[in-house]
């Protein structure tokens, strides 16, 4: 103990002291205050915590990577290193973790602590004897800067009407004794001194907070990606995308019926409303019925404006059947036939993309 | 902060009142004992702090300080210490005369208990009540807990003596150890 004097390093001190100790859990609470884990009846003050946790009870089989994986969970590990000399039980180490904020020590000590280890139990305390007289110092003001911080965020919801002119009288006074005692007492070094503890946040999740940083650069994109797909063929309720035509003939007309300006317009103008318009459930007749109107539009457009190119397809045989009553239906037969195959024999192309599943009939 | 949220206001409101109550009413020293430990924790978060100084736990964690059962002694400065970070409540302490009783806490036989008492005086020293906190007696006492064996005691010692007293008081006091006008506090009685 001699050279922790002489030499007053954080790592020499290998004292068991009475913190260290594992106390017995109250057994007698009264129901309502009963926590949900079982405790020791014990006052935990600033003096007590602090950014370095001593680790008892981890087996010596060699697992002190795995451990030190297991901390760095919780937060930034500033230095780590097994007490050889501090009285360990048989078969166990003992390690001390620096971690930089005070806060992440305190969530890995709730964490870990009375969990098991590969086969072990681990017990873990906070060890401020291991902190210099700057850390200490430092430890006690990021405390109480904390404490008035969120104690004025709580007292505003407490009294938001009429007690605020006497809560301000009050800061008032304090606020004008307190950088007297700031020039009294403050060194120079000490406010040149950067806080790494900052703030006292209850809870911090550890693990989440990584990600949480990442995440904005992932929905990004995410969300952009929602964005465009409203341009997209939509998929309808059941999740497939069968339904999702009537984008799809418009591009291909657009090829197809190589560019009249006012077909471009319309289809530009459509798209527009398709963009803007919600996703909406249309039943499948009328589906149908607008690709059916849309059909004749086209063909109409076509007659008006453009001139077929190239042969003509060849019109159905008439056949005389030799009797009159025959023939009568054989004509009927073909007008409806005619009628029915008119809109396919004159864009054959359209009748590819209306029918993208052919069903096969049983 | 999500955990902290689950409760209104006026539910731990009336959770703190129940303990108080408790506190009061129960004759076990051991239920008393845990309701003590139970609000001095509760002083740790700064959300209850307007709830507990309503209720005047400051009262009672400064009742404490006299008792016989060390326990009480040790959470009642405890909570203290806790309390006092904030503003408010140490002006409360201080109003109702709490520092020589804090004092009397440095010649505790516990670490804990004077540890909890050298924090809380620090948080009570302001401009008005700094000739109380920084007496040439609990100088004197720092400077001895400064150089004990004990690292936490010598680090909050020395951030005491560093921040909260002139170098003209440390002198007259390392003069006074020396010589003749020692101060018995910060001695623990001898046990018997």
């Amino acid at each position: 103990m001699d050279s922790s004097v002489a030499n007053p390093s954080v790592w020499d001190t290998q004292k068991v002291y009475k913190h260290h100790e594992q106390q017995n859990v109250a057994q007698t609470r009264a129901k309502y205050r009963e926590g949900r884990r079982q405790r020791a009846v014990k006052v935990y003050t600033i003096n007590l915590e602090s950014r370095f946790l001593l680790v008892q009870g981890v087996p010596a089989i060699g697992v002190m990577a795995e451990l030190v994986q297991l901390f760095a969970l919780y937060g930034v590990v500033e230095e780590y290193r097994a007490l050889d000399e501090y009285p360990a039980e048989q078969f166990t180490e003992v390690y001390l973790f620096q971690f930089q904020k005070l806060t992440s020590a305190r969530i890995a000590k709730r964490r870990t602590d009375e969990k098991s280890f590969f086969g072990g139990q681990l017990h873990v305390c906070y060890a401020p004897e291991y902190e210099t007289v700057e850390e200490t110092r430092q430890k006690l003001q990021d405390r109480r800067r904390y404490v008035n911080r969120a104690s004025q965020n709580t007292a505003k919801q407490y009294y938001q009407q009429p007690e605020v002119s006497t809560e301000s009288s009050s800061t008032d006074t304090q606020a004008s004794a307190a950088p007297e005692i700031q020039k009294d007492f403050a060194s120079a070094r000490r406010e040149n001194v950067k806080s790494d503890y900052l703030c006292f946040p209850e809870q911090p999740l550890a693990p989440t907070e990584d990600v949480s940083y990442r995440l904005p650069n992932f929905t990004q994109p995410f969300q952009l990606q929602w964005s465009t797909k409203t341009t997209l063929p939509t998929e309808d309720k059941m999740g497939s995308l069968h339904n999702s035509i009537p984008p799809v003939p418009e591009t291909s007309k657009q090829s197809a019926s190589s560019s009249s300006s006012s077909v471009k317009e319309r289809d530009l103008s459509k798209r527009q409303e398709s963009l803007s318009r919600p996703v909406r459930f249309m039943p499948r007749i009328t589906h149908l019925e607008s690709r059916k109107r849309k059909l004749e539009e086209t063909v109409f457009f076509l007659n008006e404006t453009e001139t077929l190119i190239g042969p003509k397809l060849p019109e159905l045989p008439k056949v005389d059947m030799e009797d009159h009553s025959l023939n009568v239906t054989a004509n009927l037969i073909r007008q409806t036939m005619t009628k029915v195959t008119s809109v396919p024999e004159v864009k054959p192309v359209q009748v590819k993309t209306t029918t993208p599943k052919p069903r096969r009939r049983i | 902060m999500a955990r902290k949220n689950q409760f209104s206001v006026s539910d731990r409101f009336e959770f703190l009142q129940g303990l108080v109550t408790e506190f009061q009413d129960t004759d076990s020293d051991e239920s008393k004992e845990q309701v003590l430990a139970n609000l001095a924790n509760f002083a740790y978060d700064a959300s209850n702090v307007e709830s507990l100084r309503m209720l005047q736990v400051t009262d009672l964690f400064l009742d404490m300080l006299t008792e016989e059962n060390d326990n009480f002694v040790e959470f009642g400065i405890g909570g203290l210490c806790n309390l006092s970070m904030e503003r408010e409540s140490r002006d409360q302490i201080l109003q109702n005369g709490g520092v020589p009783l804090v004092i009397s806490c440095l010649s505790s036989n516990r670490d804990e208990t004077v540890l909890s008492a050298i924090t809380t005086l620090m948080n009570l020293t302001t401009a008005a009540s700094r000739a109380e906190t920084t007496d040439s007696a609990v100088v004197q006492c720092m400077l001895r807990f400064s150089l004990t064996q004990n690292p936490r005691l010598r680090n909050l010692a020395s951030v005491f003596l560093q921040d909260y007293c002139t170098r003209e008081q440390v002198d007259r006091a390392r003069e006074g150890i020396q010589g003749q006008s020692q101060s018995v506090v910060g001695i623990p009685l001898p046990k018997d």
